[in-house]
This record gives C-alpha cells, structure tokens and sequence, in this order.
C-alpha cells in the first residue's frame, strides 16, 4: 500500500523529500534565516491541507479556518501561562478543542450553503477573534509572549529540533490525507461535491460526511497552529484575522485544490513570493519596493483568468499526455 | 448613564448604519443578481474616500471635492467591470474570492504609492462643523446629522428607483432569476455594468461622507467591507429593503454595544479589564447576531422572491 501512495502522490514525496533535506541546503550555504522561512512554509502549507479537506475535496469554501489555527496557538499559549509546558499535552489539548468546536461550528453552518455558507464560517471565525481580542488576562489585543514549548525528549532550542518537530509532523499530516481521500469516506466526500442530491438518493446522509470532514480539517488546522506558537513564541489575535482565512484560501487555489499537493505548493510560491518580491522590485523599481503587493494583486488575478487548477494543474497537464488531459 | 448620551449614541448608530447600507446597497445586488463574491468592495469606499479628500485639499473646497468624487468612482467602478469583473462572472465563488482578494492588494498598494502610507485629513468645511441641539441641551454634529440625511435620501432614491422605474423592475427580475430575465431579452451585461458602477458610486459617496470623522487611509474599505457582508447575510442576498433594514439594526447594535457593555461589565468588572472586553464582546455581538440569523433562517431575513 506504501508502494501504492508513493507512485500515486508523486509530487508529495518530492517535496517532502526537498524538504527533509533543506537544512542541509542552508547549512552549506550558511543561510540560517531560510529555515525559518520553510518552517512557515509548512506550518502555513499544513493548515492549507486542512482546510483543502472541506475547501478543495468537500467543496465548502469556509472563510473561517483561520480560527482554528488560532484556537490551536492559544491552547498552547493558554496551556503554558498556567504553567502546563508539556507540547504533546498542548496539542492534545488543541486537537480535542478544535475538534469540538468543529463539530459545533461545522453542525451550524452546514445548514447553509453557498455564499451564506462563506459568510457564517467568516461570521463564526470573526466572533472568535473578537473573543480573544476582549481576553485582557491573555494580553487582548497584544497577545500573549511564550516560550517554545517542551517536547519531552525534544529541546526545541536545539538548533533544527523544531524544523523536524514541524516536518515530521506534515509528513504525517500529509499521510493521513493520502489515506483519507482514498477512503471510502474520502470518495463520498468528493462525491458529495459534485452532485449532493445522488449522494443522497444512495441513502447516504451527505450532512453526516460533510461535518466530518470539517472537524477533521478543524483539527488539522488546530495542529498547526499549535506549532505555530512555539514557531513564533508569541500568541495574538492577528493569527486567526480574517486575511488569513483569505491566505490559506489563496494558498489552496493558487497550489491546485483537487491535489493532495496542491496546498504545500501553494505555500511554498505564496510564501517564497512574499520573501522575494520585494528584494527583486529592489532591484527593478527600488521606488516600490515595499509595495510588492501591487504586483502579487494582479498576479492573484491572472492565476484565477488564466491558470485552470491552480499551478499543480497547470504543470500537471503539461506532463501527462494529451490522451490523459482529456478524462480530467 | 443618561438618557442624553443614549440618544447620542442612537444617532451615532444611526449614522454608521446609514454608511453601511450605502456601501451595502450595491454590494446586495451584486452578490444577488451577478451571484458575484466582490470582496473588493471596500476598495470602492477607499477610492471614493480618496478621491474626494484628495481634491478637497487641492482645492480648499469640500463639496468640489465631493462633486468631483462621485464620477471618479462611477468610472472606476465601470472601468473595473469591463476590464476583470466580467469575465469572472461564470467562474466559481472560490475563483471570484481570490481574484477579487487580488484586486483588494492592488488597489491598497496603488493608494500607498500615491499618497505614501500615512493617513489623509481633510477637513468639512467650518458651515458643516457646528453642532445641532436635536433636544433641548442635546447638541449634536450638523455634518452626523448630514450623513444620515444623505444616506436617508439615497435610500429613498434607491427604493422608488427599484420599485418604480422600468429599469427597476428589470433589476428585480434579475434578482430573483438572471437567466430567465436574459431569456426574456433584456440585455443582462449592460444591466449588469450599470449596477456594478451604481453600487460602487455609493460605496464611494460612503467613503467620501465618512473621509472627515475617520482616517483616510490605506486599506480603510476591509472593515467595512466585512460588515456590509453581515448586513446583507442578514438582509438577504439581494434585497435592497432587507440591507437597509439589517444595516441600520447593525450600526445600532455595534454603536451603543460599544458604549453600554464597557458600562455593564464596569459594574462586576474592574475598570480595565471592562474597557478591553466591552467593545471587543460589542463588534462579536454582530457575528452572534449574524449567525443566530442563519442558523433560523438560512437565507436571510427578507429574501427576494423567487430566489
């Protein structure tokens, strides 16, 4: 079955392999400050995977996922102001917690769909927001200041501890998803997205599937952002804003969302371009240089005009044959 | 408390639900008739914001700046429609979301770069900065007062045209079903431009009568934006009267949430921790709001007929 997945999501593989290797990369080079960088890569490209789950297998766009990244830091956070340090505690913790509010967020929203359905997500991820925000004990708006947390066994302080914490985590992420869209649950999932109504007349309940998947994603995203604080060693609001549901919504679209991969690439040309836009107008237009969304704005536009599924997609059907580009 | 600061906040409240039901106005129909996710919306406020603060300073005069304005933004709002808007139309809501995410950062940094990322002041004129006694011993700002008036007559002028006119009547058919009011061989792009340079007029003249009180700013148009969303869940995706009345209950409810709940938690609170949770529990009553809406009805309260 390993043999299986690994012929089936080549391009995974790859890029997990690239990146198991990476810090060799900047050891050689001496580029200490890249590490960083990838480790947002993946945290950001593994919360992006989640919410591909609903967004790009299950075909509800929540506007909302954000908040689960957010409820995930704080649980580490939280955790570690009373004293708790113990990260596999933390992520339990954030795991479980976003699995309930999943369940609770997803069994409410689910009863709308379309644009209402963008909106109460977006509703739901705002409202925790501004519950953290009016968390005074907690540093409201300021957030909160923590240390990395303890993995027993694992000193994060240890140079390179926390990047292989990270990956090995994603690879794991990543496997579970190779296996779970798979799944019979994964098929009707998929199914679910192009036509409800046939999924139903085969006497499945679609609701019941759908909110599964949500709380899988949920968790998912809790798991990253659970990282993501002992990352930043601080925890604020602005991790669960609303642009960054739009982030990891645009990570998913620009990387392909029918892939598996599809969010990791995202993230890597998101992130890279946001590292390398402005040193390169640096060199163009030294005027704008600080202003390098001006050029990834219309960049957005043109993947949506121009580039059909996303860059996975457009890479994808360049490689295969015409024969094969026809069923898809 | 005083019923004085209470009537003050209501007014305050009616004035920030008049301005979102102008930016929400078209952003309805949008959403509605072109079944279209426009994030950048809050652009349109910005642009408008931008344009007439702009020329209110080169000119020294207010209401030149807001005369030159409103065609500024009807142009961009056309302009916009012609060259990207249409052609995304067909695609789906998560295209529509990013691409107009896009245009949100363009628009944001093409305003840095011209005017620097500090915010822009322009004052209203001195006739407009005096104050009104709306109850004996109750002052309030004449250039509030003109907001609401205003937005109070735009609305009015938004309904009769609506419900009145032939083109109105073309656009409620839109609403309730696009396809079958194509079929009937009314020219639904043409329409469709229209509307998306109306509704951003609108949002424009938003950003223009808020410029004075608020900053002017880059990306000043997102939180407005995101709330105009609410106000139109609430309403109704395409209802013009729904987003009126959703917008004036928004802009009430968020005003005197941020003045009453700092008061009530102070009385089992202390002070700061109230000051902090008051305004914060004030703009999360909205989603609450918004949601409890969804959760009993789930496509707004006054959905258009057919849809």
């Amino acid at each position: 079955m390993i043999l299986d997945l690994l012929k089936k999501f080549t391009t995974l593989w790859v890029i997990l392999f690239l990146l198991a290797l990476f810090p060799i990369f900047t050891a050689a080079f001496d580029l200490p400050f890249w590490n960083d960088v990838v480790m947002r890569i993946m945290l950001l490209g593994m919360a992006a995977m989640g919410l591909n789950i609903v967004f790009g297998f299950g075909g509800m766009v929540s506007f909302g996922h954000a908040a689960f990244m957010g409820i995930g830091a704080y649980c580490a956070g939280i955790s570690q102001y009373y004293g708790m340090d113990n990260g596999w505690y933390q992520l339990l913790i954030s795991m479980v917690t976003c699995g309930i509010l999943g369940l609770v967020i997803g069994f409410l929203a689910l009863r709308t769909t379309g644009i209402y359905f963008i909106m109460i997500t977006l509703a739901f991820a705002q409202m925790l927001y501004f519950f953290f925000v009016s968390l005074e004990q907690f540093g409201g708006d300021d957030g909160l200041i923590m240390d990395r947390s303890d993995f027993i066994f694992i000193d994060l302080y240890e140079p390179l501890r926390l990047y292989y914490l990270i990956f090995f985590t994603l690879v794991f992420v990543s496997i579970v998803l190779m296996l779970l869209i798979r799944s019979r649950f994964g098929v009707i999932l998929q199914a679910i997205k192009s036509n409800e109504n046939r999924v139903e007349a085969m006497g499945l309940n679609p609701l019941k599937f759908k909110i599964t998947g949500y709380v899988i994603s949920a968790v998912i995203c809790g798991v990253s952002g659970c990282l993501f604080a002992s990352w930043q060693e601080f925890v604020s609001p602005d991790i669960m804003h609303w642009t960054r549901s739009g982030d990891l919504m645009i990570i998913i679209i620009l990387g392909g969302l029918t892939y598996v991969a599809g969010p990791l690439v995202g993230a890597i040309v998101f992130l890279l371009l946001e590292e390398l836009l402005p040193d390169l107008l640096h060199v163009v237009f030294p005027s704008i240089a600080e202003n390098w969304m001006i050029i990834f704005g219309p960049l957005l536009i043109a993947v949506v005009l121009f580039g059909k599924g996303g860059l996975m997609g457009v890479v994808g059907n360049r490689l295969t044959r015409p024969a094969a580009r026809k069923d898809q | 408390m005083t019923a004085t600061l209470l009537l003050e906040q209501v007014f305050n409240g009616l004035q920030a639900g008049i301005t979102l039901f102008l930016i929400a106005a078209g952003l309805t129909l949008i959403l509605g008739i072109m079944d279209f996710v426009f994030l950048a919306h809050g652009s349109q406020v910005m642009i408008g914001a931008y344009a007439a603060s702009a020329v209110t300073i080169a000119t020294n005069n207010f209401y030149l700046g807001i005369l030159a304005a409103i065609p500024i933004t009807f142009f961009c709002g056309y302009l916009l429609e012609w060259l990207i808007i249409r052609h995304l139309y067909r695609r789906d809501h998560m295209d529509q979301v990013l691409a107009t995410f896009g245009l949100i950062l363009f628009f944001n940094e093409v305003i840095r770069i011209t005017f620097g990322p500090a915010a822009l002041f322009s004052n209203f004129p001195p006739s407009l900065a005096g104050f009104i006694e709306i109850l004996p011993d109750t002052p309030y700002p004449v250039f509030r007062i003109l907001i609401i008036l205003v937005g109070l007559v735009c609305a009015v002028a938004i309904h009769l045209f609506v419900s009145r006119t032939r083109v109105g009547a073309m656009v409620r058919a839109g609403a309730s079903n696009p396809e079958m009011t194509a079929a009937l061989g009314i020219n639904i792009k043409i329409l469709f431009r229209f509307i998306f340079a109306a509704g951003a007029t609108f949002a424009g003249l938003a950003g223009m009568m808020i410029g004075p009180l608020t900053s002017v700013e880059p990306g000043m148009g997102e939180p407005l934006l995101i709330l105009s969303l609410v106000v139109i869940i609430i309403g109704g995706i395409g209802s013009v009267r729904g987003a009126f009345i959703a917008a004036i209950i928004i802009g009430l409810v968020d005003t005197i949430g941020r003045v009453m709940l700092p008061m009530l938690f102070r009385t089992f609170m202390s002070g700061p921790t109230a000051d902090t949770a008051g305004p914060a529990l004030a703009s999360m009553s909205v989603y609450i709001l918004m949601a409890v809406v969804l959760v009993f009805k789930p496509t707004g309260l006054f959905p258009p007929k057919g849809a």
